[in-house]
């Protein structure tokens, strides 16, 4: 009776292993400290420690648009932004971000697209960067190339955000406004690549990738 | 005679098995109530179901409560980690290693927030008066599969929590009106800020993994929340996380309700003589199509429980309704084939004409 009971023991072991071998409902890989599609990031611009920003202001001049800023607090819903693929682009849910893929930040909030356009900023005289669109859908210029060494975006990492559309960088010079948005830096795009356009991702919802739901395929 | 026998050396073998595994320590499988061959995805489905039927604030008179909940968060600790399913499934409980002392809290808040326990609506009762953290919700999309056959989704969040710091800060800040006399019978009333003397406190990032879970049938904007896994207050409580659903399209499917919809081309040929033909549905599943009649366009076929799961009870399933459309030969008909067509196909001209848009 005791090696009857080994035996069934022996066996339930390696039934179990060759069960977990053959990869039935693998697990998704970990992309755990890679920033991937579909997740909820804070962008901290690490030259002036403030964070991309966003909220229901316009610009006073310029386009009119929503404004983006830089703020310092680290505990503001508002500096929450989406990474999603290009319109009609392969950005799969959980998928890591490649160093020079084109993608689309969108604010949480708002529902409205990183954006920049042919019009001055109005404190630095760069190039204005405003928040544009309707639940997520703007247009072609809202498209961002993410530069960064090596494969993939990784948290934490300093990168770069190039504009696709008119190619300049996502920048802070240390501008700030006055009322009613006090102390919030402003934020624009120019053209060279210096210290001054460094991001991180910092806080946020960082998506995995999951297994491919349970498929019964008939032989 | 040979297989009662058997039969019965086979009952008394598992019965010594079952006691032996009782002895051994506790059923783990039986406790989350799946059986030994269930997938970690199936695991994580019957922990998340269960830990919110056995959690001791939801179960206050029942005096067992505490050890049923100790003893599913222990289950879940062993089955979903691949290394000790496997030690367990040889050894039993006692022959798992030391040390895996793991607190159940941190299972049930990776499944529904740090302030998951809190049922029943307690949060929106508590003191309206504590301030809280702003709330995040993030769109969480998912495909037509997900939905048919359920997912989990893991997530990494990197949150800032308040730590305890050297020195003071100003807290509860307020406007309060001042009275200073500047002489017999005259006084002056001036506006002053006021701050309380709070103890400091840093923000610091911390990062923690949660599992959400694509139930079965879920619908479009459904929400779950994390409780507490929001945005942090520095003199409150922190905001909620929740993710909401969006139902992607999908190239063959369309979705209403637990219905699904589907069209499929048919030659003329098909139409007439009929044809057989399989769909592959959402988990590679095949729906068998035989015709041997004539079919329309236009014509629908009704499959009944091919649909989708309905979320409160996946037994029932929306039905599957196919359409047909006919595609017509694409190359002219010589005069013979017209011929041959008018004698075979035998039917005499109609030719009716009538408003066929309202209904005549």
């Amino acid at each position: 009776m005791n090696t009857l009971n080994t035996v069934v023991r022996v066996l339930t072991r390696w039934a179990l292993v060759l069960f977990l071998w053959s990869g039935c409902d693998g697990g998704g890989g970990s992309e755990l400290n890679l920033v991937t599609c579909g997740s909820l990031v804070k962008l901290l611009n690490t030259r002036h420690n403030v964070r991309l920003h966003s909220h229901d202001v316009k610009y006073g001049s310029g386009s009119g648009q929503q404004s983006v800023t830089g703020v310092e607090s680290a505990d503001d819903a508002n500096s929450y932004w989406r990474v999603r693929g290009q319109t009609g682009g392969p950005c799969q849910r959980g998928a890591a971000v490649k160093c020079g893929q084109a993608i689309r930040i969108t604010h949480m909030t708002t529902g409205r697209n990183l954006h920049t356009h042919h019009f001055t900023s109005p404190l630095s005289n760069n190039q204005e960067v405003s928040a544009f669109g309707e639940a997520g859908e703007g247009d072609d210029l809202d498209v961002w190339a993410v530069q960064c060494d090596g494969e993939h975006w990784v948290r934490d990492a300093a990168v770069r955000f190039m504009h696709v559309g008119t190619r300049v960088y996502l920048s802070v010079t240390g501008e700030q406004y006055g009322h009613p948005i006090r102390g919030q830096r402003e934020v624009h795009a120019m053209p060279s690549a210096n210290q001054h356009n460094w991001w991180r991702a910092m806080e946020g919802v960082f998506i995995q990738p999951s297994a491919a739901p349970l498929r019964h395929d008939e032989l | 005679m040979a297989t009662k026998g058997m039969n019965l050396c086979n009952v008394c073998c598992l019965l010594l098995y079952f006691t032996t595994a009782v002895l051994a320590g506790r059923d783990f499988y039986k406790i989350l109530g799946v059986t030994k061959s269930a997938s970690i995805r199936d695991i994580k489905k019957a922990y998340r179901k269960l830990a919110l039927q056995l959690h001791p604030d939801r179960n206050q008179d029942d005096p067992e409560a505490p050890d049923k909940f100790a003893d599913l968060g222990a289950a879940y600790e062993v089955l979903s980690d691949e290394e000790k399913r496997k030690q367990y499934d040889a050894y039993g409980e006692d022959g798992l290693k030391e040390g895996h002392g793991g607190s159940h809290n941190d299972i049930f808040s990776s499944f529904f927030g740090d302030f998951g326990f809190m049922f029943g609506g307690n949060r929106q009762q508590q003191d309206r008066n504590i301030p809280r953290g702003n709330d995040i919700v993030l769109d969480l999309e998912v495909t037509l599969e997900e939905v048919y056959s359920g997912n989990f989704v893991e997530v990494v969040r990197v949150k800032p929590v308040a730590k305890e710091a050297p020195g003071k800060r100003k807290c509860n800040c307020r406007q309060e009106m001042r009275t200073t006399q500047l002489g017999p019978g005259r006084f002056q009333m001036t506006q002053e800020v006021v701050c309380d003397e709070c103890p400091n406190i840093k923000l610091v990032n911390e990062e923690r993994t949660l599992e959400v879970e694509i139930e079965q049938g879920v619908r479009d904007e459904m929400e779950y929340p994390f409780i507490g896994e929001g945005e942090p207050h520095i003199d409150g409580e922190p905001g909620d996380l929740r993710f909401r659903i969006k139902v992607l399209k999908h190239a063959v499917f369309e979705r209403r309700g637990d219905d699904l919809y589907t069209n499929v081309t048919i030659s003329l040929v098909e139409a007439l003589v009929g044809f057989e033909m399989d769909i592959t549905h959402l988990d590679g599943h095949k729906v068998r199509i035989v015709r041997d009649k004539i079919t329309k366009s236009g014509a629908r076929l009704w499959k009944k429980g091919e649909g989708l799961p309905n979320i409160d009870n996946i037994n029932i399933r929306g039905s599957l309704i196919i359409s047909f459309d006919v595609e017509f030969p694409q190359t002219q008909l010589d005069e013979s084939q017209k011929d041959g067509i008018r004698s075979l196909l035998k039917q005499s001209s109609v030719q009716k004409i009538y408003n066929g848009l309202q209904g005549y």
